[in-house]
């Protein structure tokens, strides 16, 4: 015969302990089935408990005058082969009564017609519906791209907004979607060949032109000399390079964008709708050239990198430009951009500005000039400088201050 | 074939299958010789006697008791609460004992009961009462709530021919309501429990509803029409069992959904839906899910205060408009 | 106001007074069974944790049950109540299927799905009765309608106790039994108790059986612990229903020998009341009768309790090792399912 385990019992249903007040038998003894074995005492009822099983009291679990929640094993009953012994149960702690609950206090009859939900435009943006978002997921369509464009309220992207979306086949940079009539073709004299624009190209124009209709474009001009940007240059080269990274000299110029985006946080920030949104990262994009095209990949958090880490990072994300190798998430969420029109020789250029950004700053060519210092005439490499900037929010002399600490930066550069 | 009344078709529905089947009988108050408050059971007294239809005491709840009993032994009751109101005087054996005997003996408890609700009628708190919520939320019941004649007759015969006990809610406002008359099929005919009706087809906006007010969705879907916003109405019929299908299905189509009854706003049964739309359909909703009912208050008798209580037409154009634009 | 006395009442009067010793000695063992396995569940299985929940034994009112129903048609129906073992076993409920009810088995009455004596069986005319008490009252008189409707000369024996008698649905069904005159034989098992509320405090009438002519039927006082006083007014009362005469109420005076449950001590009840009731047990008055009738001796007695004992032990030895229902049992049968 297996052993028995007896239990302390439920007596009514609101009852979760007992007190086991005597033992009617003690270990060793012979018990039979049914016979009384001990007694216990609960809130309603003091009772004499039947043993369970036939057998030999083996083992006594509970004491008397413990108190014990329902269905602990009280005592062990055995065939009597093993040996009897007597152990005191864990202290047992019973569980407090849950509080009765507070009655709430009922609101007057509510009214049938609620305020109808608009859709709340936080910190700019306005929520996609699921059905937007479900859409937009499957159709690999970036939602912050069209954010506050659609026809619902507040600028919300309706259903009819995202299809419409999807069927112009449209990926970055979105439009205010209302399908306009194609224009006329233009009538050209002479030979013609009508060849259709790239996605990628038919995104640019798009893009230019929504940014020129955004912005208040206005450009400045400045010159900075490089010298020392570029002995800088000469002393770091090898030691980079044993670091596996070429330095240009672009590193120098982010570097010095940097250090001016602290001084003139504005310059680093977006305007939506009337609100001015300040961002706390700084994301400089570097405009990188491709076939028919271009492509700014972003180095984020630029302001905690060293010069070493901005040379490598520009070198990572120029070439994987390239090699077409960029994630999506590597040309989102830049914050300032930096072009290059010199590269191809230019003086300097006066870039558009790339949305939601409030500025651009444009790299004209390095060329060596003749300049006065000090009423005397030396040789020094000079760059030209440009920044297109917003002038919405962005004034004339503010954007000038940042320039001229830009340059201050470069022509002071000590490492 | 002229057009049958919603309640001349309840009293045919009750007659041809108490001719079909001998189990079938009515009870209720005033009943027999009276034909019944509303005339539904008129001249069955004299055309199957008083073995079958029998007045009884004022005893709502043993009406339904005896109800029980009788359907234990075979037949097959139809009890009858005068008005819907005083349901609740039968609540115990309705929710209690009828619900519960399949469940826990294996016995089936085939009763019908019916009860005359909503209002729109001047009967103010105590016969105007939509109280089909007490018994949605109980499980072995069936709850049914056709619209149209069609329907109430075709329901009816269902909820006789079911096993299982069926609260059968007729709106009286419908009773003998012009625009609720249609043409009956001469031959036998059900509409299965559990099984909602595609009203009008549309593809901007859903209105899923049940009872009178599917009249007064679709009135506002022609205004709306002239607008140019295409509204799509889905009848319930049932409750439960509802047809879930039928509602994704439309909420998946149009992507906007509201839900009307003329049912009290809190524990009604559009707060049922707009939880499983959310749960199943969430990825298709491209605006909130609204709910038009009346609002959480007995129902008052003055007509202008009844009429603020129950949900209108212009309720339906406002909310459906401000959903659109969302 | 008095009713006439139907003929067929004076005729049933004429009845002899005492069923055949057959009769009694199966009364006398199915008062000892329900005796014993009220014991078995109350005293032992309860307390040995076997069973859960609430339980409720009729204990010192074994009588009434027994008395009504012992001579009931197989096409007779009984709507019980929670101390009313006897109806159970006497239709035909094994002791198995109890025990397995119980112990909330899957070979239970209700599968697990109810406890305790919460039991029905259509195959056996037995309706389960809910927690509500006094709800069986108009669900009886739908049962004799129904009988009234076909034609049939079955009739259905509704018993509750006292306490119920206060709830709207035991006079709704009352009225309504008689209004529509069903064939119900309403028996009162009055054990004076209802919970901890005495029978002053309940109602405000000295007897149940002074409603009766409230509701326009015939009323019968009785000493619930006689078994032969209660088989006689029973008969006499089934005979008057499936005569065609409608409903009767018949009173039965009794105690309560215990708690309402198992849980509850009665210490509200004076002991002098169980002092005094515990020498009019119903099972040793009936013993003592036979025995001086020269019908039974105490070898026989001995004999019976011995096959009782044997009975149970078995029963619940096969019960205790049947399976517990399966979790997600707990859906199925809420409605019609096709099989």
């Amino acid at each position: 015969m297996a052993e028995t385990k007896v239990i302390m019992p439920q007596m009514g249903e609101s009852i979760f302990e007992g007190t086991l007040t005597k033992w009617l038998k003690k270990p060793g003894d012979k018990v039979e089935r049914d016979e009384a074995l001990f007694e216990i005492s609960t809130d309603k009822v003091d009772s004499e408990i039947p043993s369970p099983a036939a057998g030999i009291l083996q083992e006594v679990l509970v004491k008397e005058g413990q108190t014990v929640q329902i269905n602990t094993v009280v005592a062990i009953i055995g065939d009597g082969s093993a040996k009897t012994s007597s152990k005191p149960a864990p202290e047992e702690k019973t569980e407090a009564a849950p509080s009765a609950a507070q009655p709430a206090s009922v609101p007057p009859a509510v009214a049938a017609a609620a305020e109808p939900p608009t859709p709340e435009a936080e910190s700019g943006r306005v929520p996609n519906s699921p059905l937007v978002r479900r859409i937009a997921k499957e159709h690999g369509i970036d939602l912050d791209a069209l954010a506050g464009k659609g026809t619902g309220i507040n600028g919300r992207v309706t259903k009819a907004d995202i299809l419409a979306f999807v069927e112009s086949g449209g990926e970055k940079g979105g439009t205010k979607k209302t399908a306009t009539p194609a224009p006329a073709p233009i009538a050209f004299t002479g030979e013609v060949e009508r060849v259709a624009m790239t996605p990628m190209r038919k995104s640019i124009a798009e893009h230019m032109m929504a940014s020129r209709r955004t912005s208040a474009h206005v450009t400045t001009f400045f010159e900075v000399d490089c010298s020392r940007i570029m002995k800088g240059r000469e002393k770091l080269k090898a030691e980079f390079e044993r670091a596996g990274v070429h330095l240009t000299i672009t590193p120098f110029f982010v570097q010095a964008v940097v250090r001016a985006l602290r001084k003139f946080p504005i310059v680093n920030a977006s305007l939506d709708g009337d609100t001015i949104v300040y961002k706390r990262d700084i994301n400089i994009g570097i405009a990188v050239s491709l076939d028919g095209g271009l492509i700014v990949p972003v180095v984020r958090n630029a302001a905690e990198k060293n010069l070493q880490g901005l040379a490598h990072a520009i070198n990572d994300l120029g070439e994987r430009a390239r090699t077409k190798k960029l994630l999506p998430e590597e040309v989102k969420d830049g914050t300032f951009t930096i072009t290059n029109p010199g590269v191809y020789g230019a003086l300097t250029g006066t870039p558009i500005i790339n949305q939601p950004q409030l500025a651009i700053m444009g790299m004209g060519g390095i060329k060596k000039r003749a300049v006065v210092i000090d009423d005397a005439i030396a040789i020094r490499p000079i760059i030209v400088l440009s920044l297109s900037f917003d002038h919405r929010l962005i004034d004339g002399a503010l954007a000038d201050q940042f320039m001229a600490e830009v340059q201050q930066q470069l022509e002071s550069w000590q490492g | 074939m002229a057009l049958t009344t919603y309640v001349e078709a309840i009293r045919q529905g009750i007659s041809e299958e108490m001719e079909r089947d001998d189990n079938v009988f009515v009870l209720g108050e005033d009943v027999g010789i009276y034909g019944g408050a509303f005339k539904a059971t008129a001249g069955l007294l004299e055309k199957f006697g008083e073995t079958r239809v029998i007045d009884t005491p004022i005893s709502e709840s043993a009406i339904v008791g005896a109800a029980i009993g009788a359907a234990l032994m075979g037949l097959r009751p139809i009890a009858e609460m005068q008005f819907a109101d005083f349901i609740s005087c039968a609540f115990d054996q309705i929710v209690n004992f009828a619900a519960k005997c399949r469940y826990r003996w294996g016995a089936g408890i085939p009763i019908v009961v019916r009860a005359p609700s909503g209002g729109g009628i001047h009967g103010g708190p105590f016969h105007s009462q939509n109280p089909e919520m007490h018994f949605v939320h109980t499980p072995g019941l069936k709850v049914v709530c056709p619209s149209t004649a069609y329907d109430a007759k075709g329901l009816l015969k269902a909820a006789i021919r079911d096993p299982d006990p069926v609260i059968f809610f007729e709106h009286k406002f419908l009773y003998r309501w012009p625009r609720a008359k249609e043409e009956l099929p001469s031959d036998d005919y059900i509409v299965p429990i559990g099984k909602a009706a595609l009203r009008r087809t549309g593809s901007e906006i859903s209105i899923v509803t049940y009872g009178a007010m599917v009249y007064v969705a679709l009135d506002a879907a022609t205004e709306l029409a002239k607008e140019g916003i295409d509204v799509e109405v889905l009848d319930l019929r049932s409750l439960l069992p509802f047809d879930k299908e039928a509602v994704l299905e439309s909420v998946k189509k149009t992507n906007k959904v509201i839900l009307l009854h003329e049912d009290t706003r809190t524990g009604g049964f559009a707060g049922e839906l707009a939880a499983l739309i959310s749960e199943e359909a969430f990825d298709y909703l491209d605006g909130p899910i609204r709910r038009i009912t009346a609002p959480d208050t007995p129902v008052p008798f003055s007509p202008p205060m009844e009429e603020f209580f129950l949900p209108k037409i212009s309720d339906v154009l406002r909310v459906t408009r401000e959903l659109h634009a969302y | 106001m008095t009713k006439t006395v139907d003929p067929h009442i004076l005729a049933m009067a004429q009845r002899p007074a005492l069923p055949p010793r057959e009769t009694q000695l199966k009364i006398l063992y199915y008062m000892k069974v329900v005796r014993e396995l009220e014991n078995r569940i109350e005293r032992k299985l309860y307390r040995q944790g076997k069973i859960l929940g609430g339980v409720y034994v009729g204990r010192g009112q074994e009588a009434i049950a027994v008395g009504s129903c012992i001579d009931l048609r197989a096409d007779d129906v009984v709507c019980p109540s929670h101390r009313d073992m006897g109806a159970f076993l006497i239709r035909g409920m094994s002791l198995r299927t109890i025990f397995a009810q119980y112990m909330g088995r899957k070979t239970g009455a209700t599968k697990g799905k109810d406890s305790n004596m919460h039991m029905g069986s259509l195959e056996h005319n037995l309706i389960a009765f809910i927690s509500m008490l006094g709800d069986n009252v108009p669900v009886a008189a739908g049962i004799g309608l129904s009988f009234k409707m076909r034609g049939q000369d079955r009739v259905v024996v509704c018993s509750f106790g006292d306490g119920a008698t206060s709830r709207g649905d035991w006079h709704e069904g009352l009225n309504m039994a008689s209004v529509l005159k069903c064939p119900v034989v309403f028996i009162c098992n009055n054990n004076q108790y209802a919970y901890s509320t005495p029978l002053e405090r309940q109602m405000a009438v000295e007897n149940v059986a002074d409603r009766a002519p409230a509701y326009g039927m015939p009323g019968e006082i009785v000493d619930g612990n006689d078994v032969i006083a209660v088989w006689n007014a029973s008969q006499r009362a089934i005979d008057y229903a499936r005569s065609g005469n409608g409903p009767s109420l018949i009173e039965c005076k009794t105690f309560r020998m215990t708690g309402h449950s198992a849980h509850d001590d009665a210490s509200y009840v004076p002991q002098e009341l169980f002092e005094y009731w515990e020498t009019r047990d119903p099972i040793r008055r009936l013993e003592r009768t036979l025995v001086q009738q020269n019908m039974l001796s105490d070898a026989v007695i001995a004999e019976m309790e011995k096959g009782i004992n044997a009975e149970i032990d078995e029963a619940i030895a096969i019960a205790e090792k049947d399976p517990y229902p399966e979790p997600e049992d707990c859906l199925r049968d809420v409605y019609f399912e096709e099989q």
